[in-house]
């Protein structure tokens, strides 16, 4: 039994690292223009198809599409950044649909252009075992979860410690005093989402190399990573990877203890347990005010 | 002058038309509701190149009566699907040919049934669909066919306790639920994983499989998505099993293209070897029209959309020469249905059923896929124990 939950933890561990990557350019995004960007999902999933062709096409380890992954990413996140930008009233409920409407537009898209087919990376050498005594993982598994940690220790450095990064808090925290300060808001906003692309172009080749994709994915990634970015509290950083561990762990305990039939409900289970005792998240503001 | 030119202007409209509803007296318009688009994507336009190439082929060897196809997608939604049935319905189909999802089906063949129109499928395999007394329901396949195909396998390889990982959803987890019975009558161990279709990371599952369940075998009923996820966490955690069996969607060449480190060993339902060998006279018409048209190997979900697709086409030109079209000849005709098709004999029960169908074993070696049961179809020797570590 001690060998079962030793793997369920490290299993939960990795796959928690795996959602926080998924979820973090949301949560920034949510957390600096309290847009909920429901095409994030479809932005991850296009990153993870073009990690595809690359594997694919050249014959090159997905890892290398991250270059070409990031340019088309942020691209299409500064087109959901222009029209979500042109909202001036009710931006909360307004951007909600429109993001989703684009989801749609992307999720079809990526049908058109690479098919129905599910896609799973080949490379051998992300497939392989990695072994620590009686904890089994992938290669790609414990690669892309220290890439995780690095990307998250990489933004909260950048929103914490840089110019743009305090320049995005303060547009977060009151709009027209940080324009007063001599900051851009629309260009800070724009800044935000370029760095939201870039998350998300890593999360999708990331996604790629480990997991399975189909274009139908998307919307799936897009409710994983909203549930974690409000069980983190809007705005903390370590929260997302906190909640997004926490959500992993429980559902890998949950599949070993239990069923795995009720993985999908213990995760959500946890979210309204969590939204009960505290309502604004594990981290959210009132509770780092407290 | 003005009139004159009016009326005669009209009399060549009406003319024309005339002449052309005439000069297409033989066509038969048939409706194909798929899901093209949302999570079954894959499976609808996989059956849809099989309805196309019916098509292709009827109207090759028909020169009586044209088929004329209108598809619209249903979006792998119920209510949509019902939406598609009534809009082929309105655009004048004469019989519905499709339908992916037993969930999906339902509504949508309900819907048919209520316009008096014809609704052929493989895509559902739950028993309610033939149990609900719809008289111009008519299916090719059901899980009766690949449950007696995955025990027979299991019993002649004489494995003795099987671990049966489904995903809940609804076809699945009635295959399971029919196979754990069947296995356990013939006095198989037998523990089932339900898992959520969500669930992407399997190695919990497979962990307990290795350390709890200790059994020889695992059987997988689930979708290719999942089918990749079991066999990459069982080869990183090696759990000490002789066969992994899976049902549809496995051993298919696609999955033999696109996994080639995960198939090796692993078994599936199977219709035909890969490559394929096609000895009937409508196997190589098939064979050479979905060449032709897809530039690729024949799946599985193509032959089973061809042969729904063509005993449709045929029971209506037979009810089209009857002109019992819209007096329930279709329907007739489709009971009437008897003959050797690419998934074997097909004769449609009272239910609409299809009580014939059973199906093949096949298993992935060296990038091919072997038929290794029935013994008597076999078209090479089974590797077992083998697993794709």
């Amino acid at each position: 039994m001690t060998e079962l939950i030793l793997q369920a933890l490290y299993s939960g561990l990795l796959q928690g690292g795996s959602y926080a990557l998924i979820a973090l350019g949301l949560a920034l995004v949510f957390g600096a223009m309290k847009v909920i960007n429901l095409a994030h999902g479809e932005l991850v999933l296009l990153s993870a198809y073009i990690a595809y062709s690359v594997e694919s096409g050249l014959g090159w380890n997905p890892v290398f599409a991250i270059p070409v992954s990031l340019v088309v990413v942020c691209l299409a996140s500064v087109m959901v950044y222009l029209v979500v930008g042109r909202i001036k009233k009710d931006r909360e409920i307004n951007s909600l649909i429109l993001t989703y409407g684009i989801g749609v537009i992307l999720t079809n898209a990526i049908l058109l252009i690479w098919k129905a087919d599910v896609r799973s990376t080949g490379s051998s050498w992300l497939q392989e075992a990695f072994v620590v005594g009686p904890l089994y993982s992938m290669r790609g598994e414990v690669l892309f979860f220290v890439v995780s940690l690095a990307m998250i220790v990489g933004l909260w450095w950048w929103l914490s410690r840089s110019w743009y990064g305090r320049a995005v808090r303060a547009v977060s925290s009151n709009r027209n005093a940080a324009m007063l300060m001599g900051i851009n808001p629309g260009y800070t906003e724009l800044v935000s989402f370029v760095v939201a692309g870039i998350l998300a172009a890593v999360a999708g080749v990331a996604l790629f190399s480990y997991g399975v994709i189909s274009p139908a994915y998307g919307n799936v990634l897009t409710v994983k990573a909203f549930i974690i970015t409000v069980l983190a509290g809007i705005g903390s950083i370590p929260g997302v990877l906190i909640g997004a561990v926490l959500l992993g762990v429980a559902e890998a305990l949950t599949v070993t203890l239990a069923s795995s039939a009720l993985q999908e409900l213990a995760g959500m289970g946890l979210f309204l347990v969590v939204l009960f005792v505290m309502p604004n998240g594990l981290f959210g503001a009132n509770g780092r005010r407290g | 002058m003005k009139n004159t030119y009016k009326r005669a202007a009209m009399a060549a409209l009406v003319a024309w038309s005339l002449g052309l509803s005439a000069a297409h007296a033989d066509e038969l318009t048939v409706g194909v509701q798929l899901p093209m688009t949302g999570t079954l994507a894959r499976v609808g336009s996989g059956m849809q190149e099989g309805i196309i190439v019916a098509a292709e082929v009827f109207n090759k060897a028909n020169g009586k009566h044209k088929i004329k196809l209108i598809s619209v997608d249903d979006e792998s939604a119920p209510a949509k699907a019902i939406a598609a049935v009534e809009k082929l319905a309105s655009q004048g189909a004469l019989a519905i040919t499709g339908g992916y999802g037993s969930n999906n089906i339902a509504p949508a063949s309900d819907a048919a049934g209520k316009l008096g129109l014809v609704y052929v499928t493989s895509g559902g395999v739950d028993d309610s669909l033939v149990n609900s007394g719809h008289k111009n329901f008519f299916r090719i396949n059901n899980t009766a066919g690949y449950q007696k195909a995955m025990v027979g396998l299991l019993a002649d390889m004489n494995i003795k306790s099987v671990s049966v990982i489904y995903s809940t959803k609804e076809a699945t987890t009635g295959l399971a639920k029919d196979l754990e019975k069947a296995l356990s009558a013939k006095g198989v161990k037998v523990v089932g994983h339900a898992f959520d279709p969500a669930l992407t990371d399997f190695k919990p599952i497979i962990n307990k499989i290795k350390l709890r369940d200790k059994s020889e075998a695992i059987a997988m009923v689930g979708y290719e998505n999942d089918y990749v996820g079991i066999l990459r966490a069982a080869r990183v955690l090696k759990p000490a099993v002789k066969a992994m069996v899976g049902v549809w969607s496995l051993a298919t060449p696609k999955m033999a293209a696109d996994f080639p480190d995960l198939m090796p060993n692993v078994y599936g339902t199977a219709v035909l070897p890969f490559p394929a060998e096609f000895k009937t006279a409508d196997g190589k018409s098939f064979n050479e029209a979905y060449r032709r048209l897809y530039k690729k190997e024949p799946d599985y979900l193509g032959q089973f959309g061809y042969v729904q697709s063509m005993l449709l086409f045929e029971a209506l030109a037979r009810a089209a020469d009857k002109g019992t079209l819209k007096k329930d000849g279709v329907a007739e005709e489709m009971r009437k249905t008897d003959r050797e098709t690419l998934i074997g004999h097909v004769r449609f029960g009272s239910n609409g059923d299809n009580p014939n169908f059973t199906h093949r074993m096949g298993q992935h070696q060296a990038g091919k896929v072997v038929i290794v049961w029935p013994k008597d179809a076999a078209t090479g020797t089974i590797k077992f124990p083998g697993v794709p570590w």
